[in-house]
């Protein structure tokens, strides 16, 4: 199962990541030199944050980089987008409902 | 787009849309089934339909931060996809001024930008960034 985008960015770990991969491309093991914790942990992050879009992974000579993705974050802004619309269709919802309590039929 | 605004203009009185954003049975007609009441500090839900494509089961969870009658009110709007896990952490804060006989109802749903601050910013610049180192290790890789 695809993790979501917003569990994907939950992680302080993996919101570190993308903020790494925001500067310059990175391979695994280099990425992993930031943090305390093991290589395949590092790895672990990045499969979450390559299964929700947010960074795609390139086998480039011998190494894996890790660069980000478009995907993830215009994921992001659909989430906006849709209380954009949400509240536009509430809003006048609560007229009709407002003036059918004014003007019984 | 990091805060959601709309205006809208209803024919009705302050005191009359205001009984509609804070009286439960009155908001549930028109926004969702909930259990608000008019108490600063109050917690209550609105319950809707889950989606799962969002990471979101269906509940908002909310605490009502600020209320000045017939004026202002605002809670926090926060959900995510299951108990105990909020992953989107937002404010929606209500404002109404009198006008023209009616009302002005103001709404601001605020706070996307909060916990995804970083991602904006990576969505401005870093991406194109991105695009022009993979191709020159693309380049370098060649030769």
């Amino acid at each position: 199962m695809t993790p979501d985008i917003f569990q994907a960015i939950a992680d302080p770990s993996r919101r570190e990541i993308l903020h790494l991969l925001s500067h310059q491309t990175l391979t695994i093991n280099e990425l992993a030199e930031n943090f305390d914790m093991s290589r395949p942990a590092v790895s672990k992050h990045v499969k979450v944050l390559s299964q929700s879009g947010f960074i795609t992974i390139r086998d480039i000579g011998r190494e894996r980089y890790c660069l980000l993705s478009q995907e993830g974050f215009q994921q992001l802004q659909a989430w906006v987008s849709y209380f954009d619309k949400f509240w536009q269709h509430k809003l006048k919802k609560l007229e009709t409902v407002l003036n059918n309590k004014s003007n019984p039929a | 787009m990091h805060s959601i605004r709309h205006t809208y203009f209803y024919q009705q009185s302050p005191a009359e849309v205001w009984a509609y954003l804070t009286e439960s049975e009155l908001l549930a007609q028109w926004l969702m089934p909930n259990d608000f009441r008019a108490e600063a500090g109050h917690e209550f839900t609105f319950r809707t339909r889950p989606m799962p494509a969002f990471g979101f089961d269906g509940i908002v969870y909310c605490k009502v931060v600020e209320i000045v009658p017939h004026k202002r009110l605002a809670y926090t709007w926060k959900g995510g996809p299951g108990p105990g896990e909020i992953t989107l952490d937002t404010l929606v804060e209500w404002e109404l001024r009198e006008k023209d006989h009616g009302t002005e109802l103001l709404l601001r749903h605020s706070g996307f930008q909060e916990r995804n601050s970083m991602m904006f910013g990576i969505m401005d610049g870093g991406w194109l960034k991105n695009m022009g180192e993979i191709a020159d290790l693309l380049n370098k890789a060649k030769v």
